[in-house]
């Protein structure tokens, strides 16, 4: 989340108008995106843009949990029902499941969260535990990270590191070593929210570096660009991280965009934009490229809100700038 | 692992049907899995099994779509309907049939389990199973949310070619699920037990949804003139003599003429004379309802 005034349009660079063309046919897989907090127009113009698949990690919803039965509706909700709604547009929903670190704080809660965490890591679909690390650097933090760390090499998953916003470049390192200290292989760990200072850390050290294109709080996609530029593609990819802040479901579609009209070649824009997150989390067992090469197949039985969802493959679509609503 | 063993306990028509439709490995987990299930009913065991069926089963690229009639009747006299199910979810269902019968309370608790912690595939197997678990009776507030779930694929296998509904649910919660079928477009005519358990409320509830949807400018399910049918009162006729003529449907239409013929209300009798409505309109081959009659 963030706050933002009208000056930041002056640091905002110059405009490029947004144009999917410069994509058509490129297939896009956001590994981090919080679809729970975003509407079916988001839906819609993620799949037109190409995206084919998505992770939704677990991560705190704004309002802090005061009990065990919202977080176990909460990541039932991510295996069911939004897994559902992502399918009625075609786009293929994998979640991480975890306990964010925020909500770690709440040690008698984290306790009975870590119960639970065994019912759902091994399901259909779940890719790995995430999102998981530090935010305020706490204590109890780092013995949930500690403790979930070992829930994922236990099950043979990836893990998906939350690094905080504040005090970035140790808390990221302070990640890494502690993935290293409890045995975890580093190409089964994807370090998340990368910035210019702490990229290069990163991958010298063998992990995964993910980037997180979000207006004003985090990454901007031209000095994305920049950074491909210099590390090239390897174990680098691109997410949205939206979800109730001001952020943007399209950030990986725009950035490949922006990638594009920088003269970045094709193969490297479908590492950063695809490939390389679909590989790295291919590492559950639960996720393959056949598995998002195939369009989804509509059940014609699935109906949604009383509308056949899809007829004759389109889903039915309201019409955003007509003033009449039938 | 002794597949001999296992081989006696599965051999039955599901068991055969998986067996010709999985590689050998996976046959020979899940029968071993599934033969074991009664020496070990324990909660934690049948969840790991019921859980990962997908991860052993990857029955490669074709999604393969089995139907097998009524392959298995459960302890209260219901069957199984298997109408194009994947692997996955008969393999789930037959593993849920050979959960032992433990005492009431452990038994309702176990499979509860399975539905709280349940993902979308897991309901699907978990609602379509309702007919043959043990306990019959104890799954009714079950099956009633199921028919809530806003997730289609889990509301279609309570709803269609499930008999569980139309034996165990009372007269208000089956008219809410007909309902809730016509307004979630399933598809009716394959609800079990339409016909016995059509009802003069029932019927007068479609009928209002019918003058909303006409209000609207919506077009009406043609079956939904069919349950109407034994119940027509002042009402209904003068909407379905209306549509009789206007409806663009001609389904509806003949849906309509049909519903007449089979009525005792003279009105409906009278206007098929006078309309000279040929008796192949009230014919019902090829048509929705054509199973309704037997």
């Amino acid at each position: 989340m963030c706050s933002y005034h009208e000056q930041d349009r002056a640091s905002m660079g110059e405009r490029i108008a947004l144009d999917l063309e410069l994509v058509k046919g490129f297939r896009f897989f956001d590994p981090h995106i919080h679809m729970v907090s975003r509407t079916t127009d988001d839906y819609q113009a993620m799949a037109d843009a190409g995206i084919v698949g998505l992770i939704e990690p677990a991560f705190w919803v704004g309002q802090p949990r005061t009990g065990i039965d919202t977080f176990r509706d909460y990541y039932s909700s991510l295996i069911g029902w939004e897994r559902f709604r992502s399918s009625q547009f075609g786009i293929r929903h994998f979640c991480t499941i975890g306990l964010n670190s925020r909500e770690a704080n709440n040690e008698a809660l984290a306790e009975q969260v870590m119960e639970l965490l065994p019912f759902y890591i091994y399901k259909e679909g779940v890719v790995g535990i995430g999102e998981i690390g530090f935010d305020d650097q706490t204590a109890a933090e780092e013995k949930y990270y500690r403790l979930q760390l070992e829930l994922a090499k236990e099950a043979g998953l990836p893990v998906q590191v939350h690094t905080p916003h504040r005090d970035k470049t140790r808390g990221t390192s302070r990640s890494m070593d502690i993935a290293l200290e409890h045995g975890l292989d580093p190409k089964m760990v994807i370090i998340d929210h990368n910035t210019e200072e702490t990229v290069k850390e990163v991958l010298d050290r063998g992990f995964w570096a993910a980037f997180t294109i979000y207006p004003f709080t985090k990454m901007g996609n031209e000095r994305m660009v920049q950074l491909v530029k210099e590390y090239g593609p390897e174990r680098i990819m691109v997410n949205s991280a939206a979800d109730w802040g001001i952020s943007d479901p399209l950030a990986v579609p725009k950035t490949a965009a922006l990638m594009v009209k920088s003269g970045i070649s094709r193969e490297t824009i479908d590492l950063v934009c695809y490939g390389n997150a679909v590989t790295a989390f291919a590492q559950s067992g639960q996720l393959d490229e056949g598995m998002l090469a195939k369009e989804i197949q509509i059940d014609q039985a699935q109906k949604f809100e009383g509308n056949t969802v899809l007829r004759g493959g389109q889903q039915p679509r309201r019409d955003a700038g007509s003033i009449i609503i039938s | 692992m002794d597949v001999n063993t296992s081989s006696v306990a599965t051999d039955d028509a599901i068991g055969k049907a998986l067996k010709s439709h999985l590689n050998a490995p996976a046959w020979q987990w899940l029968s071993s899995q599934v033969g074991g299930l009664a020496d070990n009913p324990t909660p934690g065991v049948i969840a790991r099994v019921f859980t990962s069926l997908p991860r052993q089963l990857k029955s490669g690229d074709t999604p393969t779509a089995i139907s097998l009639g009524e392959p298995y009747e459960g302890p209260g006299g219901l069957s199984l309907v298997v109408t194009e199910w994947s692997v996955v979810k008969l393999a789930r269902v037959w593993l849920l049939t050979r959960i032992p019968k433990l005492d009431e309370a452990a038994y309702v608790r176990l499979i509860e389990q399975l539905f709280k912690y349940g993902e979308m595939e897991e309901l699907v197997a978990l609602y379509a199973a309702l007919p043959v678990y043990h306990y019959p009776e104890a799954w009714r507030e079950r099956c009633k949310e199921g028919i809530r779930s806003n997730i289609g694929s889990v509301r279609h296998t309570v709803i269609v070619n499930n008999p569980y509904p139309a034996r165990f649910l009372d007269e208000e919660s089956w008219n809410q699920m007909v309902l809730k079928a016509f307004f979630t477009d399933e598809d009716i005519a394959g609800i079990t037990g339409l016909r016995q358990r059509n009802n003069l409320r029932l019927a007068q509830s479609l009928t209002d949804y019918a003058y909303e949807r006409h209000a609207a400018q919506r077009e009406i399910n043609p079956m939904l003139w069919i349950l109407v049918g034994p119940f027509i009162g002042e009402r209904a006729f003068d909407l379905m003599s209306q549509l009789a003529i206007e409806s663009r449907q001609p389904l509806e239409r003949q849906a309509i003429a049909y519903a007449f013929a089979h009525s005792d209300y003279d009105p409906a009798q009278r206007y098929l004379k006078e309309h000279e409505v040929p008796a192949s309109f009230s014919e019902s081959r090829g048509t929705p309802w054509e199973a309704w009659e037997q």
